[in-house]
């Protein structure tokens, strides 16, 4: 696949393992903060490559392991009724509730249709006006441009039957929290190049200016982690903190205007809740009050909802970077994929099941060359 | 979801006033929506479509600025890292560090 | 389904209805209409004598040796998909199964599910797909048995089929075989049957030239015999699961760890880039017309080159190496020189894809 493949050039990354190691004179801790980016080094085995000059710390990258369990728990209770048809990206139907997930509401008769594109549900609704249909609004500033135009499209049709649950977050005040952080190690971030496509950089300068942390947009195959993390080591032994770009081909320091345009009119920021990490003020999105008509939460009347966290599971200090997953307890043992505890371990973009599906900590530590 | 594919676009055109096009992905094609990069792209461009949506058009002189600028680095740096192997082999025990480099800090007794 | 009103109802006096297009409850009373459902349709494909003497069950001669059995049942939706239909996936799926104990297949048997309103149309391109599959793999049907349900409780058509056949000690390949040491070899491209069939998912919006891969591979395994008979160890077909968990099942069954290398695996460009669009990992995806073989190292390279004298092998390679080390873990050297497990998955990447 052009644009894809040459960044998987296992010649290009030996180039810039070998540039990491020889520009880094001391060891360096830096994070991502994208479940894409986390896959991909843990896919790849990227960190063990160059371990010995970095350590990457796993960011909240992954918006469904960071959405509150009362929120989780109001989709599976708005799945279960009767005339609702109600669609999520896939990798939603495994995330545990406080009791239940969406496989097994399906299984019990709950119509939950997986969707690849926010405007399969509003088309859902379009072709059946007597059935109210849900779609499951979660992720960053990447997805946002998606959903907003699923609500501007149901809107346009005057559709009433369409209604968004929208659990959206934002990066750079989850950058702010960690770097603010009394015990943070992260000396310089990976920023996520398709939240960055949409929103652009501009938002990164302060904080980079601010808190003294180079700041590298990067993209996602091997080539592209490997990357950021050699512009980011040389800021580091430079002394710089700057927000750089390593993912020129999809980025631009002003993102995506017409997106942007869209996401505001739709949208406005809101406090929001993270998991693990404590209410972070206005780094979130929610309906503006001219749209509340598709907001499923006041549709639904879905407010006595009481979550009850799994005493075990440690997601929040795994979103934090506090803990790597295979460092929990339970990691492995009573949480696993089918039987996950919590988010991070059946999310697409989870680290914890990142970790899991490709065995980490259960081969031998290799030899090196 | 982070997921963002890069696809080239076929065809353009509007459904009901939004901008949509077939991307074909490698041989796999769909619709996506092209409102975001409506004014920008013409068929056999590339786009990055994330959930049924190109977010933007790929810049395809700056991937293949990048991509030959990668390649020279990974030349050169194989070069030098041979050259450093080589010194490395030709050195004496006695002149290695403790950490096994040389030009390092020498530990001479 | 016919605006014949006298179908209104539901039929409970089944008449012979010469014109009719779907299938109905009466098709599966015993009756008139189910007999002429098993002559008209069933034994003008499948005729052979066995079948034909319509007995309760099949007589037929013992052929000696140690008999290998194995059944499947096939659920795919949708029925029909680029490359084949549940027919064809029925009869080569268990003609497979049991060449991938080394057996040589005898006979199979058919057990249908229909679906009341099912198409006729769609039920004769699927048992013509059978016929033409077991024909060409020279093994007869010799028994079955056909049921209808109510609309709405079988998606179509469910079919199981049984095969039965023999095998000798000198050719026994068995789950357990794999030895450190030993080569892992493919017989072709991976990934091909489960994006077919997904593709062909109307609700998910894409297209694709994906075709799927099945195929009979009772072929592929007799030149395996001829090249390498007993250092042949282990063979599997990797259907639900994909390459991935069928090398998980045979690591666990021997109790030893493998290393795979992922720039060798054989990924055609199409499957890779579906896969990427869709987040999926190719080695967790379908094949039907492909098998993984453990063979002793020693000959490695004479198995290869006689998957490669096959229409159906020409793909074959080596994609890794049985080894003493992390036992029952299956290691991925990755494209870029780092490296991870590659593991069973908890629950279905794709559903109902065999």
């Amino acid at each position: 696949m052009k644009y894809l493949a040459e960044y998987r050039d296992p010649d290009l990354a030996r180039g810039l393992v070998t540039r990491i190691k020889a520009t880094a004179t001391r060891h360096w801790v830096l994070m991502e903060v994208c479940g894409g980016q986390t896959h991909t080094i843990v896919r790849h085995g990227i960190d063990e490559l160059v371990a010995d000059q970095v350590e990457m710390i796993h960011g909240p990258g992954c918006p469904v392991c960071v959405t509150p369990l009362e929120q989780i728990d109001r989709a599976l209770a708005v799945a279960s009724r009767p005339a609702v048809i109600f669609t999520s990206f896939g990798d939603m139907l495994r995330v545990p509730g406080s009791r239940t997930d969406l496989l097994h509401v399906r299984a019990q008769g709950g119509d939950v249709r997986v969707v690849y594109s926010p405007l399969d549900a509003v088309e859902l609704a379009r072709r059946h006006p007597e059935r109210e249909v849900v779609f499951f609004a979660v992720g960053f500033e990447t997805t946002a441009p998606a959903n907003a135009m699923a609500v501007w499209r149901a809107h346009q049709l005057g559709l009433t039957n369409f209604s968004v649950l929208v659990s959206h977050v934002t990066v750079p005040p989850a950058i702010t929290a960690i770097v603010e952080s009394p015990d943070n190690r992260v000396q310089g971030f990976l920023a996520a190049g398709h939240v960055c496509t949409v929103m652009g950089w501009r938002q990164y300068e302060p904080l980079a200016a601010r808190y003294r942390v180079p700041i590298v947009v990067t993209g996602f195959e091997p080539v592209d982690i490997l990357e950021g993390m050699a512009m980011a080591v040389s800021q580091l032994e430079e002394g710089r903190h700057e927000v750089e770009n390593q993912y020129v081909r999809s980025v631009r320091r002003d993102g995506n205007r017409l997106a942007q345009e869209l996401i505001t009119r739709i949208f406005q920021p809101v406090d929001r809740q993270w998991r693990g990490i404590g209410m972070i003020p206005a780094s979130g999105l929610g309906l503006r009050p001219e749209f509340a008509a598709f907001d499923a939460e006041a549709k639904f009347g879905l407010t006595n909802i009481r979550a009850q966290e799994p005493a075990a599971c440690r997601a929040g200090d795994v979103l934090r970077g506090r803990l790597k997953p295979h460092e929990c307890p339970v990691f492995g043992r009573e949480c696993t994929p089918e039987h996950p505890l919590g988010a991070p371990m059946v999310s697409s973009e989870g680290a914890c099941a990142a970790y899991y599906n490709c065995g980490r900590a259960r081969l031998p530590a290799a030899k090196t060359a | 979801m982070c997921l963002g594919i890069p696809g080239r676009v076929v065809d353009l055109r509007d459904d009901g006033g939004m901008a949509m096009g077939t991307v074909d992905f490698g041989g796999m094609r769909r619709d996506v929506c092209l409102a975001y990069v409506a004014d920008e792209i013409r068929p056999g461009n590339y786009v990055i479509v994330h959930a049924g949506f190109a977010i933007s058009k790929v810049d395809e002189g700056e991937a293949r600025r990048t991509l030959e600028l990668l390649k020279e680095m990974s030349q050169l740096d194989e070069l030098a890292w041979m050259r450093e192997v080589a010194e490395r082999s030709l050195a004496g025990p006695a002149d290695r560090g403790i950490d096994g480099s040389t030009d390092r800090r020498i530990d001479r007794p | 389904m016919t605006n014949d009103p006298s179908l209104a109802a539901g039929p409970v006096c089944p008449v012979p209805l010469g014109s009719a297009t779907h299938v109905l409850l009466g098709h599966g009373s015993g009756g008139k209409l189910s007999a002429e459902l098993l002559r008209e349709r069933f034994l003008r494909r499948f005729g052979n004598p066995a079948l034909a003497a319509l007995g309760d069950a099949a007589v037929l001669d013992n052929p000696g040796g140690r008999l290998v059995v194995s059944t499947d049942t096939f659920v795919v939706t949708p029925l029909e998909f680029p490359g084949g239909d549940i027919g064809t996936l029925a009869v080569n799926g268990t003609l497979n199964d049991l060449a991938m104990m080394g057996a040589e297949p005898c006979w199979l048997t058919a057990g249908f599910v229909l679906e009341e309103g099912l198409s006729f149309t769609v039920l004769d391109r699927v048992l013509d797909s059978m016929a033409r599959a077991a024909a060409a793999a020279g093994v007869p049907i010799v028994t079955g048995d056909t049921k209808v349900v109510e609309r709405g409780k079988a998606d179509g058509l469910y079919v199981n089929t049984t095969g039965i056949g023999t095998q000798t000690e000198e050719f026994s390949p068995g789950p357990a075989g794999a030895a450190p040491g030993d080569a892992i070899l493919v017989s072709g491209a991976i990934g091909r049957h489960g994006m077919a069939v997904m593709a062909a998912r109307e609700d998910l919006g894409f297209a694709t030239t994906i075709t799927s891969d099945t195929a009979c591979l009772v072929p592929l395994v007799q030149r395996l015999r001829a090249s390498a008979g007993g250092a042949v160890h282990a063979l599997r077909d990797p259907t639900r699961g994909g390459v991935a968990s069928a090398l998980n099942e045979l690591a666990r069954a021997a109790d030893v760890g493998m290393v795979l290398e992922e720039r060798a695996l054989p990924i055609p460009g199409p499957v890779a880039a579906a896969c990427a669009v869709l987040g999926l990992d190719p080695l967790y995806v379908a094949n039907e017309g492909m098998l993984v073989a453990v063979v002793a190292e020693e000959r490695a390279e004479a198995a290869l080159a006689a998957l490669r004298d096959h229409p159906l092998g020409r793909e074959a390679v080596r994609i890794g190496t049985v080894t003493s080390e992390h036992r029952r873990l299956v290691e991925l050297r990755t494209a870029v020189g780092g490296r991870r497990i590659v593991d069973m998955l908890p629950g279905d990447q794709l559903p109902r894809i065999c």
